[in-house]
């Protein structure tokens, strides 16, 4: 059966009620000898029935990220048996020269910066939307947020037109692009949160990890150092980061 | 393990909690993957039963109707299995290497049967995440009930190009789907059984 636009909407209007009545009996008289369009009912069917249900999209796309997390844990990390190749290449690669050495620093610099993003990077926490006047569609929206399925945080919020007045908003959208490993979009969001706004110092918290993750240490220094002044609540945070990677 | 740290397993599986179920998956991928691999399965394969295994346990803690005879281990590498040798006998590349001995793992009869009954959707799921945000935004609106008009509003789109945005994205889905070696047999299966069916009836 060639599938169009027409037929597609007649049998959503079929499956959710809503074709006119003519169109209906039609369509039924058609069902009824046509087992090509029978078939193709069922795939529609089956396919709102089951894309339907958000919770378990969004569980099986926060298993989708993490078995990519532990593919990439398991590249970095290689069996220990390989360690000791490892040592050996690294150790031949140092004695060919400065060229290698630089090489050798660079990868231990990322190393390191990318092991104070793992131990200092805390998703910022969802507000309790028990409370307050928050809409359904947000509460969705944070639901997703704390269940980790930050693809579906994204496509809810990145045009969403509260993000200019919520900036709650700019910081769930930031993180979320964080954890897709979308660095500079997380960045623009951060940086769209200005002085004056009370999530300013959250804001910049974040924007110094994003800019650890994209192994940029010098920027990193600038921004916690301005935090410190600030001489708000990640002061201390700040402080801490800052002397492990001045070490 | 204890039940208390079943328990608290299955609390984090529900909840989301990404610490629990990255603990989890990592302590019983290696496992999965040794029987999938040595019967007949490749890399993919481990990740798609270990997932849909795991999409079925918090179908079921969510429910309220997952009941543990055992430990939530062995009832986890019971449905892997279960998830694995189905797809095997659909296939007819049955070559199960493991003895296993009938009380290896308490799964009871209604699970096997609702492993049977989910292959298809954990098709569908699949595919669907892998269609671009753009596609999903649109038909994850449309599969609310949201009316073209409306969707149009949320995603900035005219409402003539969100009808065609739409049909293209299910298009797309739908050929995926049937593109799929486990839809393929289901539907041969299926086939197959509604042909017997009006054998028999003459």
């Amino acid at each position: 059966m060639k599938r169009s636009p027409e037929i597609f909407e007649k049998i959503e209007g079929y499956l959710t009620n809503t074709l006119p009545e003519e169109e209906l009996i039609a369509f039924e008289k058609d069902l009824i000898i046509n087992e090509e369009l029978q078939q193709e009912v069922e795939k529609h069917r089956i396919m709102h029935n089951v894309l339907r249900d958000q919770d378990t999209l969004d569980f099986k796309e926060k298993l989708m990220r993490i078995s990519t997390t532990i593919k990439k844990e398991e590249k970095v990390t290689p069996p220990s048996y390989f360690s000791s190749y490892w040592k050996v290449a690294a150790s031949i690669l140092i004695a060919f020269g400065a060229g290698a050495s630089l090489y050798w620093y660079t990868s231990k610099d990322q190393n390191k910066t990318q092991n104070l993003y793992a131990s200092y990077y805390q998703t910022f926490p969802a507000e309790d939307n028990t409370r307050g006047s928050t809409t359904n569609e947000i509460q969705k929206v944070i639901k997703q947020y704390t269940n980790g399925a930050y693809d579906s945080v994204v496509i809810a919020l990145k045009n969403h037109p509260n993000l200019k007045t919520q900036k709650r908003l700019c910081l769930y959208l930031g993180n979320s692009y964080l954890n897709l490993d979308q660095e500079k979009k997380a960045i623009h969001q951060f940086e769209d949160i200005n002085p004056t706004d009370k999530y300013y110092e959250i804001a910049q918290w974040y924007l110094s990890l994003s800019y650890l993750k994209l192994n940029q240490p010098q920027k990193t220094i600038l921004i916690l150092e301005e935090i410190i002044s600030y001489n708000g609540v990640y002061k201390i945070k700040a402080m801490k980061l800052l002397n492990e990677l001045k070490k | 393990m204890s039940s208390t740290e079943d328990h608290k397993i299955l609390e984090g599986i529900i909840a989301g909690d990404e610490v629990i179920i990255t603990t989890f998956y990592k302590q019983n991928l290696q496992y999965v993957r040794q029987y999938i691999l040595q019967n007949s399965g490749n890399e993919a394969d481990v990740e798609d039963v270990f997932q849909d295994a795991l999409v079925l346990v918090y179908q079921k803690s969510k429910s309220g109707s997952l009941v543990l005879y055992s430990s939530l281990r062995t009832y986890f590498f019971g449905v892997c299995k279960n998830i694995w040798r189905n797809r095997l006998r659909k296939n007819k590349k049955m070559v199960i290497t493991e003895e296993i001995p009938d009380n290896a793992e308490s799964i009871p009869p209604e699970v096997i049967e609702y492993i049977t009954q989910n292959e298809r959707e954990h098709v569908y799921r699949k595919h669907f995440l892998n269609l671009s945000t753009n596609c999903r935004e649109v038909l994850r609106l449309l599969f609310e009930g949201k009316s073209m008009r409306e969707i149009a509003n949320i995603t900035g789109y005219s409402e003539g190009y969100t009808r065609k945005k739409k049909f293209e994205c299910k298009r797309s889905l739908i050929e995926m789907i049937e593109k799929d070696p486990i839809y393929q047999e289901l539907y041969l299966t299926k086939k197959q059984q509604r042909h017997e069916k009006k054998s028999g009836n003459i």
